[in-house]
């Protein structure tokens, strides 16, 4: 058997190695994303106050420190058996629209836009937002920077901090916001909604338009089809905060609708001898191996998966994009991995219109955003959609709320499985009998990539590139073709 | 000369924390008005709005080269980067990235000469803990010391 390895040469961040397995044809018969886990958390949380874990989590990861910190929050929450006032829950999703818009701006527009702006041929010297911003303009550049700024001094100045927000306390958050700071948040709020619907008329004109770009999301190689979660609200509209974890199976019926603590009746994980992570699955459908379909408890937490989980969006703009998405992908559940980044500008235009709804809602500048816990605490769990996916966390404490036991699902963990798929489809295109033909390292690339992975899950140490290195090894294990690119 | 002494990394991940540490100790140890110590678990476009404004930059961070010695010290320019490390992330921009996308922008950055970076090697960033481990831990005060000489400055 001859393995394909395409490996980060060494480690800070972003360290993921992907093994591809051929067969004695020459074939693709495997694919794996391998990740070295970071260890000990659970022994690290064990014995600190549960109060602290929303300002502690945050520092797991470098790119969402938001997400952790509202789960968390929300597990404390529910702990402490504490009700957070309206105007609180409004200001927690203020801040997390804000963050989602932030997010996923630099998502589409520095990693995925080049892509298809530049192609998906182009060296990768030029498919980076250098050369997008080259082709475009310089005007599109400013947006980018703007709009993510904009979303990014809203989390500051409700999360107290922009790096590593502190302002979600169990009960609610620490200050309220007054009357000018709330007329900024609307007038950016605005201007976000506006850039939001830049992103999709650009989607549109450069993707969309583009029969080659079209056939290539509705494609074999990139199609996928398997369960789909994501969190709704009480009429199943898409929330990223708030509300149930939904799963559809792949004919987009609704297999199982849970509350956040009962994830542990629905959600098994699979430990394979090959790597320290765990692959979650939906228990009652089993484990079935790397493999898709309704017989596979493989399900994804995705942009894609969200929108699939959901029978729509709440606000105006986003549900009309919604509309589109469907119509033009052929209908319910999507199951093109590709699509995946139309699905993230429509909910970058849902959290825009969602900053400018609860800015101008009448509770908004409420004083009263915390309740003080006074419950004795036990356990809790939080859930929210983090932009990688469906991010749980379920704490255990003593009745002085230490810390006994922790558990994390973090968004990315749910689509190690559907990655291993995506990169087995797009690799199998490209590998036949032995020979690996041109292209195979972007194709491989735009469909991990799709995911927004975040493999090292705490991203800041000497940001660099994330280099991929393809091995081609004979069946006694010799290297027998190189093939390497850095990513920008 | 208005100058950023950044402690980069993660403090609850064993040596990933080391630049956070050097650049703690370095705030308790030198007091001077165009020196400004700070700390951040960020990289790419996060980094870029923490480093804005000033005209010259040290970076403290951990590194792993292939060779590296746990404890080695390392002074780079953002072009070292490209060339011998490999650090990256998915999801955001490398740094020499981040810097080309934020002078193109019309943002106040320092130019790569006047951007440093202390780079110290290290052993286990897997591992959450607070603490480095004894050869990363060992280095801290010499990583201090480099600091303190990109800035022309005893102990003060």
């Amino acid at each position: 058997m001859k393995t394909i390895s395409i490996d980060p040469i060494t480690r800070l961040e972003g360290h993921g190695k992907i093994e591809i397995f051929l067969d004695e044809e020459g074939n693709v018969a495997n694919a794996y994303l391998v990740v070295p886990e970071l260890r000990g958390f659970e022994k690290f949380a064990e014995g600190r106050p549960v109060e602290e874990m929303p300002r502690i989590t945050p520092r797991i990861c470098g790119v969402c420190p938001e997400a952790h910190h509202m789960a968390s929050a929300k597990a404390c929450d529910a702990v402490y058996h504490v009700e957070v006032p309206p105007t609180g829950k409004k200001l927690r999703e203020l801040l997390y629209s804000a963050f989602y818009v932030a997010d996923h701006t630099v998502h589409f527009y520095i990693l995925a836009a080049p892509d298809f702006v530049l192609g998906p041929d182009a060296p990768p010297a030029e498919r980076n937002i250098l050369g997008l911003i080259h082709k475009v303009g310089l005007e599109i550049g400013g947006k980018v920077i703007r709009s993510r700024g904009m979303g990014m001094d809203i989390v500051g100045m409700l999360g107290g901090k922009t790096v590593h927000p502190v302002g979600a306390l169990p009960g609610g958050v620490s200050k309220a916001i007054n009357e000018e700071e709330r007329a900024q948040i609307e007038a950016w709020g605005h201007e976000l909604v506006e850039f939001g619907q830049f992103g999709l008329q650009l989607f549109h004109d450069v993707v969309l338009a583009n029969k080659t770009y079209l056939d290539m999301i509705l494609s074999d190689t990139f199609t996928t089809p398997m369960y789909y979660m994501g969190l709704v609200d009480e009429n199943n509209k898409v929330n990223f905060y708030d509300g149930k974890v939904r799963v559809v199976d792949p004919e987009g019926n609704e297999f199982v609708k849970y509350a956040p603590k009962e994830y542990l009746d629905v959600i098994a994980e699979r430990v394979e001898p090959w790597t320290y992570l765990k692959f979650p699955y939906l228990k009652k459908v089993g484990w079935k191996g790397f493999v898709t379909g309704m017989d596979s408890g493989i399900y994804q937490a995705t942009p894609l998966s969200r929108l699939n989980a959901a029978d729509g969006m709440t606000t105006p703009l986003a549900q009309e994009a919604y509309e589109h998405f469907y119509e033009t992908l052929g209908g319910k559940p999507v199951h093109g991995t590709l699509a995946t980044h139309w699905a993230r500008l429509i909910e970058l235009l849902y959290a825009a219109e969602r900053i400018v709804e609860l800015a101008t809602d009448s509770e908004i500048t409420d004083p009263h955003v915390r309740n003080v816990p006074t419950e004795t605490p036990d356990e809790g769990v939080g859930i929210v959609e983090a932009p990688r996916g469906t991010l749980t966390h379920h704490y255990i404490t003593d009745e002085k709320g230490i810390v006994q036991k922790c558990n994390l699902i973090v968004g990315t963990t749910n689509n190690y499985a559907p990655m291993s798929i995506s990169i087995k489809k797009a690799a199998s295109a490209f590998i036949k009998e032995d020979q690996v033909s041109e292209g195979l390292l972007n194709r491989v690339e735009m469909a991990f990539r799709s995911y927004d992975p975040c493999l090292g899950c705490a991203t800041h140490t000497l940001p660099g590139q994330m280099p991929l290195e393809v091995l081609v090894r004979d069946a006694d294990g010799n290297v027998v073709e190189q093939l390497a690119q850095f990513i920008e | 000369m208005k100058t950023l002494v950044l402690g980069l990394g993660n403090p609850i991940l064993t040596d990933d924390g080391v630049g956070i540490h050097v650049a703690r100790v370095l705030a308790t140890r030198c007091r001077r008005d165009d020196v400004t110590f700070a700390e951040a678990s960020v990289g790419g476009l996060r980094l870029l709005d923490v480093i804005g404004g000033y005209e010259r930059i040290i970076l403290v961070d951990a590194i792993q080269t292939r060779d590296g010695k746990p404890g080695d010290i390392h002074r780079l320019h953002p072009d070292d980067l490209r060339a011998s490390l490999h650090s990256g992330s998915t999801h955001d921009l490398s740094l020499p990235g981040a810097l080309a996308l934020g002078r193109g922008m019309g943002m106040t950055l320092p130019n790569d000469e006047s951007i440093v970076i202390i780079a110290i090697e290290v052993e286990d960033v897997l591992t959450f803990g607070e603490a480095c481990t004894p050869a990363v831990a060992a280095t801290i005060p010499r990583a201090v010391e480099a600091v303190l000489i990109e800035l022309g400055t005893g102990e003060q």
